[in-house]
Parts: structure tokens; sequence; C-alpha cells
């Protein structure tokens, strides 16, 4: 398969985000974070990349890339939505706000939406619970969220949402 | 926050705005980036005041928090709007009123946080600088003592520093409560160098954030705890492992460090000594395993996360196989104050197995949530209700969940509890990181212990049976009931296979999965009951098992209740009885909340 | 070291695995998850044992247990009883297709009836497959994903290109998990292909042409034009590295 410009063009900061590190396999996490951070996912080169780096074999990164919750194997949208379900969001419904996500977005906890707008995840415990419930978008912490303000957060990112809400 | 700079002007007011990650998603950087304008122009000379960006106060429920000094007044839920004010407020001496914290019970105002009692009956030793320093300025750690342990530490031996960790009767705070010192001494012992010392980060108890707290606020404690350690057990490098989530603790971290180093508190020959000693950060993948010793070794190393069998414990083969003392956050923040003041003082706080104190996360169901430090000992009461201000909207209190997903609910008829690693085990439950989560009447208990087992299914490594297969069971079992197809027989199976996991399991996080189903089906079997035979959820949580109907002698058509419904599910004209259409309820309970004539009932 | 397994005192030497202590005693211990090949790893807690000593005892896994001190030993209590029978309707649970499974379901005299998420399963996860892949060198198997989700893959679950088709995997399994589908010339493992090479001597396929690279290299030999079977080469030489490559 002949390399496409565009392929090629996305390789060469993959080659330099690995080798920044020393070829060790106490690495291959810090790597991997820089990875999925530049990348927003694990793209497939970037595995094969990595294990060539620290000289271990694929199937070890691909058993780290799926163990560790941090890491994505398919491109997250263009907004990532976050929401907590930790201990003290959870006491605090939390279920309601992120079966308001699934409902307005039509995508599960793990999804993205099909036009690669808005990904969806519930994670455990941000650290702010002190005002829970909370959802994260794109880094920015929500505090004491409603099923309503769920609507509202979703429209200031541009999604369009129907009201109201049935079942 | 290590990028905004103090600006020191000399014998003036210092104004302390919290940029802990719970003020921070309140708006207190905007906060103090409107300060700093005002300050930068006319204002700023006549009212003679420096800006300072700390860590979490604790309070962050009424956050953004920002404190004067030395005028001593503290002002809650702050707005950009209200910086204009607040300077006005110190031009003519007079604070602000609308924005001091009123206490919820009393409802009277105080000019200072430390009149109120959130703040009276706790006593700061791990948070001690949180909140009143700069964590990004190594000058501000130093004014308040800093570093100060760590020199007399290396005027010891390491055999006495240990002595002294050992006098102290310092505890694990990461939820084992294993002795410390007699950790530190193990490792010196083990041959086999070099020796590391790890910094346990990764804080998975969900609902639990004081070590997120202490590393972002107060780094340096963290830095100068483990630097005494290397001293004491002959390590050459340290690792801090921090849990993923935590972005502005990284980097509060490395700016710590850098500062350490070029101070000469890390690096070769640390303050002219024998000693030399420097500290790297890893970050977490996010997996709450990875918060257990063996299963962080192994992710350092770039493995998955799996912990192994402890038959030989870490600090003879750790990391690499070599002797590795791992302690958790909270604890590392101890050590400076047990050196720096002597173990006599420390050991005096305190239950007599338990020494010290601990910080607690108080959160869920209560008026006053945030971080709170309080003596070995105190009562569940005197945090819930003395420190934390009850449960809030007049509900009752039903019970306290310490310990996170393996720990236990502890009931109302234990209030007067005094919380330490001992007595929290034989309630059933444990000490665990610190997380205290308030649950009121609205909350299920069947559903809570569903919550853990499925938190632990996704977050198991998934190595053994008993765990893997174990928890999948329980999971299904307990998702049986919550979902109206539970039975009698259901319950021996909980127990019976509970005692399997946890007897068999090969790591603490399988052996007390358990836990939160094991002290929900001793203090609340009755609510196993109701939803077993009765088919119905008292709490009116379980949506397979709830219907929510208004009370029509009750309602006053106040029409709040339609107004808040997201489902468009209630109607009703004004001032008549409002009805509830079940068919379109999600069950959300915003109608509940909201409704201030306990009109809104669970069938 | 002195230690006493159900009552017979022996001699260990410090370090040793308790399992392999009590097997060379004679005493049996159940396991699923021990091969000699690998040691132990402490995966299936089957092997589980009461361990005294002084006045503690606890419940330890025999196969990752090192002999320390002067102990004393019971392999079977009630509740390590109750335990192992947890355990195999545990994993009955999750893989109710194997037959090895269920003779041991029976033989435990299991009773709780639990309803089976996948009634063909046959997979325990006691990762033998996964030890026996790294032993000979290929890595195409590992754990993956994790909790009560983990299960053992090749990479996107797709044929890797480091699996050698050596089928010591398939081999190792006790349960028959791992399926080798065979046709006329070629057979099929992990989802990837292989030609079967005939032997010289006999002229019966058996083995694929990366398994035999890979047997040659470890054994530094030139991969010369012809191949011998096993059976024909341990006539002809006696050969052992190949064998030693299955285990
Ligand atoms: C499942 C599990 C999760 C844990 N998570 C943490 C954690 O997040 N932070 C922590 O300090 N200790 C955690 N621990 C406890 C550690 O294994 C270890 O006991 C602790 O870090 C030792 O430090 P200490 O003696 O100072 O408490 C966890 C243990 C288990 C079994
Ligand atoms: S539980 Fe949601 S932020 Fe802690
Ligand atoms: S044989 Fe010891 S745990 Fe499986």
């Amino acid at each position: 398969m002949a390399i496409e410009p565009q392929q090629a063009a996305a390789q060469r900061p993959m080659e330099q985000i690995v080798r920044r590190y020393p070829p060790e396999q106490r690495y291959l996490l810090a790597i991997m974070q820089d990875l999925q951070k530049e990348f927003n996912y694990l793209p497939r080169e970037a595995l094969g990349l990595t294990a060539a780096h620290v000289r271990v074999p694929l199937g070890k990164v691909y058993s780290m890339a799926t163990f560790y919750k941090a890491f994505s194997l398919t491109p997250r949208g263009r907004v990532s939505l976050r929401a907590c379900d930790g201990t003290a969001c959870h006491i605090k419904r939390s279920q309601v706000i992120i079966d308001e996500l699934r409902k307005c977005l039509g995508i599960q906890p793990g999804e993205t939406t099909a036009d690669g707008e808005f990904s969806l995840e519930t994670v455990n415990c941000l650290g702010a619970c002190a005002i829970a419930p909370v959802l994260v978008a794109n880094h920015k912490v929500h505090a004491k969220v409603t099923a309503a303000a769920v609507r509202e957060i979703i429209k200031s990112y541009g999604g369009r949402v129907d009201e109201p809400v049935g079942n | 926050m290590s990028q905004l700079a103090t600006e020191n002007t000399s014998n003036g007011r210092t104004i302390l705005v919290c940029c802990g990650t719970g003020c921070q998603a309140s708006g207190s950087l905007e906060v103090l980036a409107s300060l700093r304008g005002l300050l930068a122009g006319e204002a700023g000379t006549a009212v003679r005041a420096s800006t300072k960006s700390t860590g979490c106060n604790g309070l962050c429920e009424k956050g953004p928090l920002v404190k004067i000094l030395p005028d001593d007044i503290t002002y809650c839920q702050v707005a950009a709007e209200d910086v204009p004010d607040i300077v006005d407020g110190l031009r003519d001496g007079t604070p602000v009123q609308r924005l001091l914290y009123r206490d919820p019970v009393t409802r009277q105002r105080y000019r200072s946080h430390r009149e109120t009692s959130f703040y009276k009956k706790q006593h700061k030793i791990a948070l001690r600088n949180i909140g009143e320093i700069d964590p990004g300025d190594i000058r501000d750690y130093l004014d308040r003592g800093g570093y100060r342990a760590l020199r007399t530490a290396l005027s010891m031996t390491p055999a006495q520093v240990i002595g002294e960790v050992l006098a102290s009767g310092l505890r694990g705070r990461g939820g084992g409560g294993f002795p410390t010192g007699r950790k530190w001494q193990s490792c010196a012992a083990a041959d086999n160098a070099p020796r590391y010392v790890i910094c346990n980060g990764d804080e998975g108890d969900p609902g639990a954030f004081m070590d997120r707290s202490i590393m972002e606020g107060d780094p340096h404690t963290v830095l100068e705890g483990m630097i005494i350690c290397a001293h004491a057990v002959g390590a050459s490098s340290g690792f801090i492992y921090v849990r993923d989530e935590y972005d502005l603790a990284v980097v509060n971290l490395h700016q710590a460090i850098r500062d350490a180093r070029a101070a000469g508190f890390l690096g070769d020959r640390i303050l002219g000594s024998d000693l030399s000693f420097d500290i790297e950060i890893v970050r977490g993948g996010g997996a709450f395993v990875c918060g257990e010793e063996t299963a962080l070794i192994a992710s350092i190393e770039g493995h998955p996360g799996e912990p192994r069998d402890k038959y030989v414990f870490p600090a003879v083969k750790g990391l690499w196989g070599r002797p590795t003392v791992i302690n958790n956050v909270e604890t590392w923040a101890n050590v400076p104050v047990i050196i720096d003041g002597g173990a006599a003082g420390f050991a005096e706080i305190g239950t007599a197995g338990s020494k010290g104190t601990k910080v607690f996360s108080l959160v869920g169901k209560v008026v006053s949530t945030g971080l709170v430090e309080v003596p070995m000992g105190a009562t569940l009461r005197e945090i819930v209700f003395d420190i934390g201000g009850g449960v809030p909207r007049g509900r009752s209190f039903k019970a306290v969940q310490t310990g996170g997903p393996s720990g236990g609910c502890i009931p109302g008829s234990l209030l007067d509890l005094a919380v330490d690693f001992d007595s929290l085990a034989a309630a059933g439950s444990m000490m665990g990181s610190g997380g205290l989560i308030v649950m009121d009447d609205r909350t299920c208990m069947v559903e809570v212990a569903r919550y853990y087992v499925n938190f632990l299914a996704g977050e198991s490594c998934g190595k053994c049976t008993p765990c893997r297969e174990g928890i999948s069971l329980l999971l299904e079992t307990l998702t049986g009931i919550t979902g109206g197809r539970g039975s009698i027989a259901d319950l021996d199976l909980l127990e019976s296979l509970s005692a399997t996991v946890r007897a068999a399991s090969l790591c603490a996080l399988g052996r007390t999965a358990p836990n939160p189903v094991l002290s929900t089906l001793k203090y609340f079997r009755d609510e196993y009951l109701a939803h077993i035979c009765d088919h119905r959820c008292p709490a009116g949580v379980c949506r397979e098992l709830t219907e929510f109907y208004i009370d029509a002698g009750l309602c006053t058509g106040c029409g709040l209740c339609r107004r808040k419904c997201p489902a468009e599910a209630v109607s009703g004209e004004k001032k008549q009885p409002h009805a509830i259409d079940a068919a379109r309820c999600i069950r959300c309970g915003e109608c509940i909340n909201n409704c201030r004539f306990q009109a809104v009932r669970i069938r | 070291m002195k230690i006493v397994i159900d009552g017979i005192e022996t001699a260990a030497s410090p370090g040793e695995m308790l399992l392999e202590v009590a097997r060379r005693l004679g005493v049996r211990i159940p396991t699923l998850c021990y091969h000699e090949a690998f040691g132990g790893q402490g995966v299936c807690r089957l092997c589980l044992v009461e361990v005294t000593a002084g006045e503690v005892s606890r419940l330890v896994a025999s196969c990752t247990y090192p002999v320390t001190g002067e102990i004393e030993v019971r392999t079977t209590t009630p509740e390590i009883e109750r335990i192992r029978r947890h355990i195999i309707m545990l994993l009955h649970r999750r893989a109710p297709g194997s037959e090895f499974i269920q003779e041991l379901y029976r033989e435990y005299g299991c009773q709780e009836n639990v309803p089976a998420p996948d009634p063909d399963e046959r997979c325990i996860m006691c990762r033998l497959c996964v030890n026996a892949c790294e032993a000979v060198g290929a890595c195409a198997i590992t754990a993956v994903d994790r909790g009560t989700d983990k299960r053992i893959d090749t990479p996107y679950g797709e044929a890797s290109p480091d699996c050698i088709g050596c089928c010591a995997c398939a081999e190792v399994c006790p349960t028959k998990a791992i399926g080798v589908s065979r046709a006329a010339g070629h057979y099929t493992i992990w989802n990837r292909e292989f030609e079967l090479e005939r032997c010289a001597g006999c002229g019966r396929p058996f083995t694929s042409r990366p398994c035999q690279e890979r047997i040659a290299r470890l054994s530094g030999q030139e991969l010369s034009g012809a191949q011998l079977c096993p059976e024909c080469r341990k006539k002809q030489a006696g050969s052992r590295v190949a064998l030693s490559m299955i285990p």
C-alpha cells in the first residue's frame, strides 16, 4: 500500500514523540500517554512504533493499551464529555446526567457520535466531589450539573438537542 | 498555578485566592484575573495588596474562596463581579457582608473562616500549609518552616530517623494502616541495593480527593517526606505515581521538583551530606487497581497493573526486585512534622492504636462538603453533624460510607463510633483513604452495593478467578435485585460467595470487594427484603421499582416541580394539585428535591 | 528447613515454592494455572492451602508461596473445600462449554445453578497459553482488557504477524479452548492461516515454516531444505530442542 502524503505527514510527530524517551520498557506508559494526548487516541501505527522503539512485542503494548483506561483505540470526538460517576457524584444522581447525555447524543459511554463531534465517557471521580455531580467538557469542569444543564452544555458546543426528553 | 507568580509588596495585604480544582470549576481563575487587573491600577496602591493563588482550602462547595490577610477576612462564592466591592471594602475597612461565610446551622455570618463550625473542630497537620501558601513558590514553603525537618534528619543517623517515625506511631494513610516505621525498618534492613522510595498518588477511591489537594496545594511537603525517608533507608531514587486525571498535581509537582533541585534539596550530596537522591514523576494510566502497591510497581516498570501475591513485601522485594518503601501522599505529608516537632508531640494526638490526624473528604448528602482533618478518634457524629452541618434539605441521615469500594456502610446507630483504623474495621468497614460519603433516606443501599460492585467489575485487574468471576456473579445477582428480579435465595448466595471472594482473591482489591455487600446486608437487610418481597425501592432510586406521585392533599400547586421536570412529566393548573405522568417520568427526582411541601411521594 | 504438610514432616530449601515441596512429597494439591515449565502464577487460586506460622494461620496460594520459615500446612479444611467448590462453580459459569470443567463441576459436587453468560465459552483464563507463547518467543497472544471483560487475544483480534503457528498454546490449554482448524495442506489458529510442511522422512504434514525457522534459530542451526517431523527426528538423532519448544 502506498503511503498517502497525509499519512506520511502524520507519521513524523509520532516518531518524534516515541523517540523522546529512552528505549526502555519503563517508558511505555509515558510514551503512550503522550501519543494519546497528541492524537486523542492511539493509532495502530503508533502502537507499532512504540513496540519497536522499546523492543517489546506488539502484543504487550496492545495489552497495556487495553488495560489502562486513559487510552482509546478509536478516535475520540472533537468535544470530549466526561461524566463523573464516582461515589459522590453517583449519590447525587449522576445516573440521571449520564442517561440524559445518552439520550441527547444517541451514543453509549465509550462511543463517539457518527459526525465525530462528541464522545461520551464515564469516569470514576475527578477529585471535585464537593461540587458533585460533575461533568467535564474538554477540560472545563461543570459543577452541580442537572439534566437541564446537560442540554445547555451540549448546545454550547454546537450540538443539537430535541426537547423535551422522554423515556 | 505555578505560572501565576506572587507579586510581593512588603508589609501590605495578601489576598489569597483558592485555585484548587473545586474553586477553579466555580470560576476562581476569573476572580484572580479580575483582582490582578484592578490592583494593577490606582486601587492597588490604595489598598497595598498583593495576590496569591493557593491550593484547596477544603471548603470547595462554597468556592471560589478568597482570604485576606492580615485582616483575616474570608469570602465565599466570589464571582469576578464581586471584586470591585471587595477592593472597596478594603479601602474603607468594612467587609462585604453578603460574601461572608454564613453558617448553615446558625445562619450567622462570620468574618473569618477560622471561626466557623466547619473549621473550628479541625486539627491540621497534613493540610497545614494548604490554602495558606502558593504551591508554586518554594519561598512560601520555606517561610512556614519547610525543609527544616530535612536538615534535622540529615543531622541524625538513619536509625535515629526510623526510631523517631516508629515512636510517633504513624500508620499508613493509604488504606491498610501499616506502621510506617516498621516498613522503613525492613527496607533499610534488606540487602540488595539500590533501594527505592515511592509516593502512591494514585488516589483511585472515588469520592476521595485529599491526596490531590496535598499534591496540588503543598507539593514540597511530599518531597520533603520522601527525601527524609531516602536518608533513613538509603535510597537513591524515588518515584511519585500520580493519577492520570490529576493534571494540576503533575504541573505543581514538576515545578516543586525543579525548585527543590535548584535549592539543593534534591540531587547529588543534598545540603552537603552524603545523601544523593532524586525524584521522578510517573503518570498513571487510569486504573484503580494501580493504587495497590504491587500493581503500582508493575505499572512503573511498564506492565499492565496486575498485582502479585505479597508473600514477600515490596519493602524487601519491590520495584525491579529491589527493596522499596511505598507510602501514601498523606503519610508523606506527616513525616516532616514528626521529624520537626518530635515523635512525642505527634503521638499525643489520636487514639491508642492510631496516632495523629486523618483527612477525610466529606461528601455526598451533607451540608458542608469538603476536606476536613480531625484527630483520630473523632466520632462520626462530630464529623458529619458538627463539622459538616448534617444532612441538607431536612432529609434524614441514613448511613455513612467509609473506605471507598473496599469499605462499608455504617448506619446511624453507630454515629458515636470514634473513628480510627481499628474501630472502622470492627464495624465491618475500613479507613481506606478517607472518603466519607454521607447518605440520606433518598439513597438506596442495595443500589449502593451494586454501584461499588459494578465499579470493581470494571476496575479489577481480572487476573485471578475469585475476583474476576466472583464479582461478575455478585454484580449479576445485585443487578437482579435492583431490577426487581431478586429472590430470597440470592441473599444466601451473596453471603457465601462473598466469603469465598474475600478469602481466596489474590490482592486486597478482591479481598475487600465484598465489604459493601456484606455491610449493607448486615445493617440494611430490610431494604434488600423490600426490593425482593415487596417489589419496591424505599428510597425511590431503583427505576423498575419506583413510582413517584403527588399527594394532592399536600400539593399547593406552586408549579415548581412542573418547571423543574426535564421530562415534562408533571402537569397541573396553577394553585391546583399537580400530577405526574408515570409513563413520561424518568425518575430523576428533581421534583422531590425541589418540593417545599413534601408533596412528592414514592410509591 | 523443616516443614509439616498434612502431618508429614519434610525438608524444604528456603525460597522453594510450597506446591513443589508438596508434590515432591506426593501430597496432591489441585491446580489449574500451574505448569512445571512456567512456575506458579497465582491466577486460578485452586491451590490455596492453610499455612500456620507460630500462632497465625492464613490461606496462601501454594504455587506462589515461597517457604521462608518453619510452617505447618493443611491442604484441605472445610473452608478450603468450600472455596475450591466455589471456584469450580465460577469457572463452570464462565466456561460451561468445556468438558474438562463439566467433569470437575461434577467431581466437586457443585450445586449452585447459575445461568452462564456464554454457553459455548471454554476458556478459564488460566493463561498457560500466554506463558507458552512467551516461552517460544512469539508473544502473539496476551491478556487483553481488564476486569470481568478480560480475555486472551491477539492484538486487534486479528491474525498476528508474531504468531509462528507452533500451536504450543492449544497444546497446553487444559480446556481445549483454542481452536485449530485443519484443512487439506493448511491449518488456522488465532485467525492466521499456515501452510503445512511435510516431513521429509514419513511424508506426514507436521508444522509450519515460521515454526521451523524459529526452532532452527533457537537451536542455532541453519534451516536446511529437508525437515523432519519430531517422530522421525527422534528416531534419527533424538532432538532435544524441538521438543522442549512445545511444553
Ligand atoms: C485496590 C487497592 C487500591 C489502593 N489504592 C490506593 C491509593 O489510591 N492510594 C494509596 O495511597 N494507597 C492505595 N492502596 C493501598 C496501597 O496498596 C498501599 O498499602 C499504600 O500505598 C501504602 O502506603 P501507606 O502505608 O502510607 O498507606 C490501595 C490498595 C488496594 C488494594
Ligand atoms: S465522585 Fe465525582 S468528582 Fe469525585
Ligand atoms: S495453581 Fe496456584 S493459583 Fe492456580
